[in-house]
């Protein structure tokens, strides 16, 4: 009987407080008729080991004692899908851009001032956690308020299918992209050639440079690249799909375009500098401090493009994969 | 097929027929209730009539059925013991009446659904 008592005892401690006396009394009376019941057809006392039986066959009290409960929640299954959204979204926009930044600082500390990478990593280790647990905690106490307020039954009955957003093709290429890109190629070639920007001697307002002979690399190559993107969006108005070769050339081109941009960051591109009523050493200084922080920029420059030919490869990878799913999605929707 | 398989078949069967079980549970406490008896005897009576149900499934749904106002319940003393006893309530039956109609209503469906498969088969 001390076995049942302590049972007893131990599923009563998760109890409602409200019930315990009354669910126990119960359970109880429940569990002496089934013994009762298993010695009258024994024809004798159970054992201790019979008892344990018929306790661990009524299973763990915690569990026995939460089926008393109602269903508790901090966030229902209506919010739960909004809520993870939500998550995913601060860490793909939020989250992983810090990371990114804080590894881009963390290199070029190493790489200029010869701090510890493991320090850096220790530093990285105790910042990071304290913003995700905030970012996420505060977004968790956001979802729990609205659980259990009426946003809920608002967002579900008060909509309208006219609403909806129209379904999207990732694959096809907004209009609106295009003709950016068309006018910034456009402006951004105009800009290099009307300005004589092939020039390394360059004057203005007072300030004469030179710059490195290797800028006249890397300005064609930026004129090259201009022309190119600009022919492939004016294409891109005409036929808006991505296709696997106009995926893969636009990664050939964004891959030649971040190489240049990060040659011209580690390039040392200010040969010389001198400024109208400033002392040669000063500008000279200047010029040293422009090249320094160009330098100090290479791994933001580096992070920056790595994430461009991700989003490119990425692209290729869902135009390859995503024609079997059009097929269907143009099934199931109707459209040829 | 494999041992991996046929456990997470196992497993699926389970789900589905306690998920199946479940509705039916309602059914037929309303309809044993239609006599006053107390949980032990309840459950023995399920157990008896080939719908076995744990005490952690029934209590609950008892208390539950009650909060609802289909059972109404009172403790007594019985054998020099303290039970609580059930009994269905007057809303009780006319729920368990309703219920019983949707059942069979139920029942006819599919019927007529696996007699159209069975035509469809062959």
């Amino acid at each position: 009987m001390d076995l049942i008592n302590r049972y007893l005892q131990a599923v009563k401690f998760w109890l409602p407080a409200k019930q315990k006396q009354d669910i126990i009394a119960e359970l109880s009376e429940d569990l002496r008729s089934q013994i009762e019941d298993n010695e009258t057809e024994l024809g004798r006392k159970l054992n201790e080991a019979e008892i344990i039986d018929i306790l661990k066959g009524r299973g763990r009290p915690i569990l026995v004692a939460n089926r008393f409960r109602p269903q508790q929640f901090l966030i229902g299954p209506v919010l739960f899908p909004i809520y993870v959204f939500v998550l995913k979204i601060v860490g793909a926009f939020y989250m992983v851009p810090w990371i990114l930044v804080w590894i881009g600082i963390a290199v070029s500390r190493a790489a200029h001032s010869g701090e510890n990478l493991i320090q850096a990593a220790g530093s990285f280790w105790t910042a990071f956690w304290p913003m995700a647990f905030s970012m996420i905690g505060s977004i968790t106490i956001i979802f729990a308020i609205l659980e259990r307020v009426q946003v809920k039954s608002m967002f579900l009955e008060q909509w309208d299918p006219r609403k909806l957003p129209p379904v999207r093709d990732p694959n096809r290429i907004p209009l609106s992209n295009s003709i950016a890109e068309v006018v910034v190629n456009i402006v951004f070639c105009t800009w290099l050639i009307g300005g004589a920007w092939y020039q390394t001697a360059l004057h203005f307002s007072g300030v004469n440079i030179t710059l490195a002979p290797v800028w006249r690399y890397i300005f064609w190559g930026f004129v090259l690249i201009a022309l190119f993107n600009t022919a492939a969006s004016a294409v891109n108005l005409f036929r808006p799909y991505w296709t696997s070769v106009r995926a893969s050339i636009r990664l050939a081109s964004d891959l030649v375009g971040g190489t240049l941009f990060c040659w011209l960051m580690k390039a040392n591109i200010l040969a010389a500098m001198s400024i109208a009523n400033v002392a040669p050493e000063k500008a000279a200084h200047i010029a040293s401090a422009i090249n320094w922080w160009s330098a100090k920029m290479f791994p933001f420059a580096i992070v920056a493009c790595v994430l461009i030919l991700v989003i490119n490869a990425y692209r290729i990878f869902r135009v390859g994969t995503s024609v079997a799913s059009g097929i269907a999605l143009n099934a199931a929707t109707g459209a040829h | 097929m494999t041992q991996g398989t046929n456990t997470e078949n196992n497993g699926l069967l389970e789900n589905l027929r306690l998920e199946l079980r479940r509705g039916c549970l309602v059914l037929a406490v309303l309809a044993e209730l239609r006599t006053e008896q107390y949980g032990y005897t309840l459950r023995k009576g399920l157990a008896d009539s080939g719908l076995e149900v744990d005490e952690g499934t029934l209590y609950p749904l008892l208390r539950r059925l009650e909060t609802q106002g289909l059972l109404a319940s009172e403790w007594r003393e019985e054998d020099k013991r303290n039970k609580r006893f059930y009994k269905i309530s007057r809303d009780g039956k006319l729920v368990l009446k309703q219920l019983l109609s949707e059942w069979q209503g139920i029942g006819k469906s599919l019927e007529e659904i696996l007699k159209e498969s069975d035509h469809g088969s062959h």
